[in-house]
């Protein structure tokens, strides 16, 4: 269609309506194409021929505002919230009454999961090549941990799980509790910054809950965002997010991945029972320490004293066989043994006779024998 | 000297029992050892007995600025 000008004091002049008219013309040469964004204000009456909703750009925030005929969208059926990411198929069109552009749309397609599957896949994989999962950057947690860091959604039970898990098994747990949006558009940076935050609070250990939920509720804990929070964490980061089979990259890059909110909580605190225990056995063994070395050190003492008083006697006992010895070797010596053999020792004046030239006839001699003595007259 | 944490309270503690357990300690050592442990005892003890631990809120607006 053509559009006139009037001529007013030699210059072409357009009506708004003109204008807007030629620009609406230019406009559907565009063709008709495939835009991502994430839906938001959505408006939907029943008695409008219309429903209206804005698409926005995740990454910066870019909007465009999309029209489409009420009936189409409802035959969809797709129950689209805020924030969910969507493709929609349509072409620019001006609202000539205000000038304003939208996109005209003709169908929308949920972002597909396997969209989702193949993006995850791919930051999973990049991540994974800077290093962020290694093993090697796993922090341990504290085995008491001061102040225990949780990051949660406001109404979760996810919340309420780990709080009463963490004070039943450990009353004099300290915890700052930093309520996050959990799903949605909202949810990564919030979550991100709630981890900053939290550490720059003094939290020495980061538990991060949320109860199970879709896959795309989850999302928000595989984004860059929230990994990179979780991987440069200064302190331990436990990841407790949705249920045993589901693996969202803040688990990977987690220092300890819980399968539960619940079993975080066991994870985080030790257990005052057991450590009451603990202590107990640990004074049993402190006294029964103490008592045997003292045992030990009396025992040395007992024995001691006992070979003190010992020795005297030990020394006279010693001497006394000393002496023995000595009798024994001179009763070797002795000739009493030989008398008892029949020998005899016989004595003149002169002494003891060795030969028949020391007697004469009628000399009197002395023999002695084993039990004594008689006198004889040599003959 | 402050008081020490129960986490290094329950340290010190279980290394006095070892270096009990070891048996080279003098009579002298022997009773300080012992006097400590009982004391370190009586800190864990009291800390986990009746100690309640607080639990506190971030403002909700913290994530959304």
């Amino acid at each position: 269609m053509k559009v006139e000008a009037t001529e007013v004091d030699g210059r072409k002049v357009y009506t708004v309506r003109a204008f807007n008219k030629g620009v609406a013309t230019w406009l559907n040469r565009l063709p008709t194409l495939w835009v991502e964004g994430e839906v938001t204000e959505l408006r939907r009456q029943d008695r409008w021929a219309s429903v209206f909703f804005t698409l926005k750009d995740p990454e910066d925030g870019a909007c465009l505002a999309a029209q489409m005929p009420r009936g189409q969208f409802d035959a969809l059926q797709l129950g689209l919230a805020d924030g969910e990411r969507v493709h929609v198929f349509g072409r620019a069109e001006l609202y000539e009454q205000r000038g304003e552009l939208r996109l005209k749309v003709l169908t929308i397609e949920r972002f597909g999961l396997g969209a989702h599957l193949a993006a995850l896949e791919r930051l999973k994989a990049a991540l994974a090549a800077e290093g962020l999962f290694a093993t090697a950057r796993k922090q341990p947690l504290p085995r008491f941990p001061r102040l225990i860091g949780l990051v949660t959604g406001n109404d979760a039970a996810a919340k309420r799980d780990v709080l009463t898990h963490i004070v039943q098994r450990f009353p004099p747990a300290n915890v700052l509790v930093a309520e996050t949006y959990v799903q949605g558009p909202r949810a990564a940076v919030s979550i991100a910054t709630a981890i900053g935050d939290l550490c720059r609070r003094g939290a020495d250990v980061i538990v991060l809950a949320r109860g199970g939920g879709s896959f795309e509720d989850l999302l928000p804990f595989s984004d860059e965002r929230v990994v990179r929070a979780v991987a440069s964490c200064t302190v331990p980061v436990v990841s407790a997010v949705g249920h045993e089979q589901d693996t969202p990259l803040c688990d990977l890059a987690a220092d300890v991945r819980a399968s539960t909110p619940t079993a975080a909580a066991r994870i985080v605190v030790p257990d005052i029972e057991e450590l009451r225990e603990q202590l107990e056995r640990v004074r049993t063994a402190l006294h029964r320490g103490a008592h045997r070395a003292s045992e030990r050190h009396a025992q040395r003492l007992t024995s001691a004293h006992e070979r003190l008083r010992r020795a005297p006697l030990l020394a006279l006992e010693r001497k006394r066989a000393r002496l023995d010895t000595l009798h024994a070797r001179l009763g070797a010596l002795s000739p009493v043994a030989t008398l008892e053999r029949g020998y005899a020792i016989v004595r003149g004046d002169d002494g003891v006779i060795r030969s028949t030239e020391q007697v004469e006839p009628g000399d009197a001699v002395s023999i002695r024998v084993a039990d004594g003595s008689f006198g004889a007259t040599a003959e | 000297m402050s008081e020490p944490t129960f986490e290094a309270a329950s340290k010190e503690l279980e290394q006095i029992v070892e270096r009990l357990e070891r048996g080279d300690a003098g009579i002298d050592e022997l009773t300080k050892l012992w006097e400590r442990g009982e004391e370190l005892y009586r800190i864990c003890a009291e800390k986990l007995e009746g100690v309640r631990g607080k639990i506190e809120e971030l403002s909700r607006t913290a994530g959304e600025s």
